[in-house]
């Protein structure tokens, strides 16, 4: 009984799914019984088989940003989590630290990409930088606020049994921040992508953003929605990958 | 009232001086190492630039900041709409919900490329881009901040006789007020990301236009100057947001 219903879908994603189709549906109807004209809406279905058309060009330019984007994000994260571990083992550190971090987020961080591009060319370098600037700070704070979290109390007990800094941080602080710092990482995901792809547009020799702007410019509009839904599905997959090893390492949750 | 009345000057007093602090260091440190100025300028270039043309940044600022405020506003309101609307219609929230995560995955800059052509290069259309931003992640937290709402002082309540409007009013949105304002101070940081971002498609004043001319001209005091001005928008927005929050979500003092 309980097999049967695991092979189910849950209600929720039932109509979850049931709205999906009901929107693709309702689109393909709009595009194709209004004949609207393709820079307007194009219908799904010719999406689809402009995607498949196209398939090999989109493949390769969605590798490239996934590459560009993965490492950034990697990069970005392992800054992230080492500065809140760095303010959590140093406390004075934080006055310094923190509104620094605070003054650079200020800026809209797609301000930051014209600048990169200069600092470090139009290859992938501007790209990792620039989603390692994003991605770092989301994970950053959302670390530090989870070590921040731990209760009072437990640290003392710890402490009364002789354990220094480094084991509590180990043992109890770092466990404790874990549920945070996995959601940060996990919204990162999707900024991760999108990130690389808006800073493909101000200049890139190749990528999902290059190839949306340079559809714009021919007004192609069928390849912007095709690589629209190319970047949706990694940033869908990126996400739920991250989500899945969350669940795994955080079974406790 | 005289405590929070004397802590907000204070805070924007130090604040002054860590910017200075920060300026003088900075001009010392290019002068000192010899930075080249394609590297890094001095701040006091930056700030001749600036000066040299007050309109074009007082322009773009206001440009920008219009767009942001609108989208920015829309997006709050309509955010905390589904939020409620997701809160009470359960068979809504599994429906659209799931659009919604989709929606967020698009791309900003391909979502702005259709928009632009939907709307034309208007100041409607950068706003609808930030809208698009911002809504999201409101939505996200009026539903969490709404279901962590304690049963008990629901059916409190409820035994008392309290209609769904009021429990709405009275209990269920001011306790979801902390959570709500969390994206709300988000949700001010993308706005301004959407507005800026939409300037990009083509546009004659805006922060984000004064950004690309300077990066195509190659013009590196101009893309420091339009990114000091995006900066203090951007700190300008966030800390309106925190102030209304310290303000209306008073009993979280701890902010």
């Amino acid at each position: 009984m309980s097999a049967l219903r695991a092979a189910l879908p849950s209600p929720a994603t039932q109509r979850g799914l049931l709205g999906g189709l009901v929107l693709l549906a309702a689109w393909e109807g709009a595009a194709r019984g209004l004949h609207l004209p393709s820079y307007t809406l194009p219908a799904i279905s010719d999406i689809l088989a402009g995607t498949f058309s196209r398939r090999g060009t989109l493949f390769d330019a969605a590798l490239f940003t996934g590459c560009e984007a993965l490492l950034g994000y990697v990069l970005g994260a392992a800054i992230g989590i080492a500065l809140a571990i760095l303010i959590a083992l140093a406390p004075r550190a934080r006055s310094l630290v923190l509104p620094a971090a605070t003054a650079i987020n200020s800026v809209p961080v797609v301000s930051y990409s014209p600048l990169i591009l200069l600092w470090f060319g139009v290859g992938i370098a501007s790209k990792v930088v620039m989603v390692a600037l994003a991605v770092s700070f989301t994970v950053f704070l959302s670390t530090l606020s989870g070590l921040d979290r731990v209760d009072r109390r437990s640290i003392d007990l710890m402490k009364s049994f002789g354990a220094g800094p480094l084991a509590i941080l180990w043992r109890l602080r770092l466990p404790t921040a874990l549920p945070l710092m996995a959601a940060g990482l996990r919204v990162s995901t999707v900024r991760s992508i999108i990130v690389a792809i808006v800073t493909e547009m101000l200049g890139a020799y190749g990528g999902l953003g290059w190839l949306i702007y340079q559809a714009v410019l021919q007004i192609d509009f069928v390849q912007v929605w095709s690589a629209i839904l190319v970047a949706s599905a990694m940033s869908l997959a990126f996400f739920g990958l991250v989500g899945f090893a969350e669940r795994k390492v955080i079974f406790w949750k | 009232m005289t405590a929070s009345g004397s802590i907000v000057p204070a805070n924007l007093l130090r604040a002054t001086l860590a910017v200075a602090v920060v300026a003088l260091v900075w001009e010392a440190l290019v002068l000192f190492l010899q930075i080249k100025p394609y590297v890094l300028p001095l701040p006091s270039t930056i700030a001749e630039a600036i000066l040299a043309t007050p309109k074009a940044y007082i322009d773009g600022f206001v440009r920008t900041a219009i767009e942001t405020l609108i989208g920015f506003t829309t997006g709050a309101l309509f955010g905390v709409a589904m939020g409620v609307a997701f809160f009470r219609a359960r068979l809504l929230r599994d429906i659209v919900f799931p659009i919604f995560i989709v929606s967020q995955t698009i791309p900003v800059i391909a979502f702005g490329a259709l928009v632009v052509l939907w709307f034309g290069n208007t100041l409607f259309a950068k706003a609808v881009i930030s809208f698009y931003l911002t809504f999201f992640p409101v939505t996200v937290n009026t539903l969490l901040g709404l279901e962590s709402v304690d049963p008990r002082q629901v059916a409190l309540m409820r035994s008392f006789g309290a209609s769904n409007r009021t429990l709405l009013l009275r209990l269920q949105l001011p306790a979801a007020l902390p959570q709500i304002f969390v994206a709300l101070r988000l949700g001010a940081s993308l706005g301004l990301v959407g507005a800026i971002v939409g300037e990009w498609f083509g546009d004659t004043t805006g922060l984000g236009v004064l950004l690309l001319q300077a990066m195509f001209n190659e013009n590196v005091v101009g893309i420091w100057a339009a990114l000091i001005a995006s900066a203090v928008l951007g700190t300008g927005f966030y800390g309106a947001v925190a102030a209304a929050e310290r303000a209306i979500v008073f009993w979280e003092a701890e902010l």
